[in-house]
């Protein structure tokens, strides 16, 4: 069975071009949020594998969001979607309970190797 | 371990971890709420705890400890930044200091100072004492654990995050302690992606490097014992530290090589063998490739120097109740080692003298209807071949009349004089016993250390100058030469004897014609470009009066800042490197010349020092 993803990531085009790269990998995409107040909820309806986060949404930014959906599931398995200069941010979210992270621009092999890490 | 190999390597890296935390202190100072400084701080502080707890030095770890407690404290705002404890923290870097003199002089770092422990850790009793209570209890009793580096590769994205995915996950094998640098690092994007820590766990090597390996992009995994890591790698390129003896002496060698190669030059053009004359011109390249390199490796920041003093202008400002900009400039200007040993006393003088002398208090200034707050500028430049280093302020200038009173006094100038130049004042004010002079108010001080200053500098071959204008200030310029050791000169004759003139101090060099001869205030001078150059006869000071000067003579133009002599010899010989010897001039030996030195044909030659000339 393939593993189970929620996408989190308030742009439209964040949210397909992530979504294409895991579809084309062989995942299943089983949900979106584009906030961090959706994610959270999603999180707890869909129980996915896998999550992949942004870190600045709007209503609750990507780290308190790693950080509602750690208190209720340590083992979830979530991944950070950074962008360049957020250093400071990433390293936050890993204390929030973040397994990895990837960095935009997106290179597809480097988030497939970050998820096989994160599910590893 | 053997620790005795480590000393000297902990002293001058504690030094500069010392130095840098002065730094960040007075940036922070500046502006309260910079958060680089704070990070500046506890990185250099963290290391110095490190190192000092390495080498046993517990007096020294302890202070550190307590200071970083408190910045931690600071750094994540459960405690706020207030004068009084910016002071604290500018005392707790004194006891290191202090600490980390004591144990270079070999002697025991004193015992700590209860009351500043006790003091920091009131201050940072704000809010809980964090983990790095923990670090230090582990660090301090016994090293626990095994010491574990790890590289993540270069190409990777946002190494801090990685880095702190493997801390995690080494985390989850057992306890990591004594993490370098500290995790704050790991969130700038400049962390190039180096750290070290202990880990205490049950889990053989293999399985740590393959949990470490797990988290991605990681380059390295090593283990090793602890030795102490620079906090900081070398990322200005590669070095080494070299004993400046060795420089020395290998300066000496090509000191000598220099005479030697000279010779060599000039027995092969005598001999006229083109072979040999060809081989000797190629080992003069290589010889003189040689020097500069060697000169080169010497040649030191005059920064190194500098940065002691804008925390001597903070505190003394504080002491003497006044408002200061102290302002550097040029503090990439590079001098040879040797010189800028020497030159960081007499300009710490000068800078006090401003301080204290020259600069007013706020209530002062403001009723002269200046700003509150004074300036200070020290300078380095570089002008031909020296360095002139100027240290200057907006005080109240020196009161000429009362100089002057007090030198007509003292007999120090014809009773008839009226007026003092800048040069004359000078003088004045450097003459041994004038600065006992305290009657004067206002100005007795001027006097203490100009001839100390005045001395120490001539002793480097150097000058002093001073620029004063009553009520806008002073400034004291100090030309120290590029190099102790050798010198670019100018070979000049009287008779069949040699004399060497600096070129540092050469301006131009022109004929010297009766024709162009004026007197000024009875004194003959040189008319050069409409100018008029006091001369200086150097058969007179040697005292050859034979009558053989020949009917047309040069003159060399001296020049020292503004001021010029223009020396008049029997002919130029030409230019020449030569080796500066130390010079113990026999008693009755007129103090004109500043040294001996070998000639390329092997005979000897005085240098004359032209700052004595005028």
């Amino acid at each position: 069975m393939s593993h189970t993803v929620l996408v989190c990531d308030d742009a439209i085009f964040m949210r397909t071009m992530i979504s294409d790269i895991l579809t084309q990998a062989g995942f299943e995409i089983v949900g979106e949020a584009e906030s961090g107040v959706q994610a959270v909820e999603k999180y707890r309806q869909l129980k996915p594998d896998l999550v992949t986060m942004d870190i600045v949404m709007p209503d609750m930014g990507g780290i308190d969001a790693v950080r509602e959906i750690c208190k209720t599931d340590p083992d979830a398995k979530v991944l950070m979607c950074s962008a360049m200069g957020q250093q400071a941010l990433v390293v936050e979210a890993i204390q929030a309970g973040a397994k990895d992270f990837v960095v935009k621009p997106f290179q597809p092999s480097r988030v497939l190797e970050a998820v096989q890490r994160v599910l590893g | 371990m053997d620790h005795a190999g480590y000393a000297a390597l902990f002293l001058t890296e504690s030094r500069e971890h010392l130095r840098a935390c002065n730094q960040a202190l007075l940036a922070w100072e500046q502006d309260p709420a910079a958060v680089e400084p704070v990070d500046a701080l506890f990185r250099a502080i963290h290391t110095i705890k490190g190192m000092a707890a390495t080498m046993g030095h517990d007096a020294i770890a302890r202070v550190a400890h307590s200071a970083e407690n408190l910045l931690d404290a600071l750094r994540t705002g459960r405690v706020t930044v207030t004068p009084g404890l910016l002071q604290l923290l500018f005392g707790a870097v004194d006891q290191l200091a202090n600490g980390v003199e004591a144990a270079g002089a070999g002697t025991v770092p004193a015992a700590h100072d209860g009351e500043l422990l006790a003091a920091l850790d009131r201050a940072a009793d704000g809010g809980a004492v964090g983990a790095a209570t923990a670090e230090y209890a582990v660090h301090q009793i016994l090293p626990a654990g095994r010491a574990v580096s790890v590289a993540i590769r270069a190409d990777a994205q946002m190494r801090g995050g990685r880095a702190m995915l493997a801390l995690r996950r080494a985390g989850s094998l057992g306890t990591v302690t004594a993490l370098r640098p500290a995790a704050a690092a790991f969130e700038r994007e400049d962390f190039d992606g180096r750290f070290t820590f202990r880990l205490e766990s049950p889990a053989p090597n293999e399985e740590v490097v393959a949990a470490l390996v797990s988290v991605g992009d990681i380059a390295a995994v090593t283990f090793e014992d602890a030795v102490p890591e620079r906090a900081e790698p070398a990322a200005r390129g590669r070095q080494i530290r070299v004993d400046l003896r060795r420089l020395d002496a290998m300066m000496k060698q090509v000191g000598e090589l220099v005479v030697a190669r000279n010779r060599l030059v000039d027995l092969a053009i005598r001999r006229g063998d083109p072979e040999l004359e060809a081989t000797a011109e190629r080992i003069a390249r290589l010889v003189g490739g040689l020097q500069s390199e060697v000169i080169q490796a010497r040649m030191t920041p005059v920064g190194e120097v500098f940065d002691r003093f804008p925390r001597l202008v903070r505190d003394l400002g504080r002491d003497l109740g006044k408002q200061v900009r102290f302002e550097m400039e040029g503090e990439d200007i590079e001098l040879d080692r040797a010189v800028l040993d020497e030159i960081g006393d007499p300009l710490l003088h000068l800078i006090r003298n401003a301080m204290d002398h020259g600069l007013e208090t706020p209530e002062v200034r403001i009723a002269a209807g200046k700003a509150p707050q004074g300036r200070l500028l020290l300078s380095a430049s570089r002008e031909r071949n020296s360095v002139a280093i100027r240290v200057s302020d907006d005080g109240r200038g020196i009161d000429r009349s009362a100089i002057l009173a007090r030198a007509r006094r003292d007999g120090m100038v014809d009773a008839g004089t009226d007026t003092l130049t800048d040069d004359q004042l000078l003088r004045v004010l450097a003459r041994p016993g004038f600065s006992t002079a305290r009657t004067v108010s206002g100005v007795s001080g001027r006097g203490v250390g100009v001839d100390v200053v005045a001395t120490r500098v001539r002793a480097l071959g150097g000058t002093l100058a001073i620029q004063t204008a009553e009520g806008k200030g002073t400034t004291f310029v100090v030309h120290v030469p590029l190099t102790l050791a050798i010198v670019r000169a100018l070979l000049t004759s009287i008779g069949s004897e040699r004399y060497a003139v600096p070129l540092a101090y050469v301006a131009e060099t022109v004929e010297f014609d009766a024709r162009s001869v004026t007197a000024v205030r009875d004194r003959e001078a040189l008319v050069v470009r409409d100018r008029a150059i006091p001369t200086v006869h150097l058969r007179d000071l040697v005292s050859m009066n034979d009558g053989t000067a020949p009917k047309y003579r040069p003159s060399v133009i001296l020049e020292i800042g503004e001021r010029r002599a223009a020396l008049v010899v029997d002919a130029l010989l030409g230019q020449q490197d030569i080796v500066v010897e130390p010079f113990d001039a026999p008693r009755g030996m007129p103090s004109f010349f500043g040294g001996a030195t070998i000639l390329a044909d092997g005979a000897p030659a005085l240098i004359l020092d032209a700052a004595a000339l005028l």
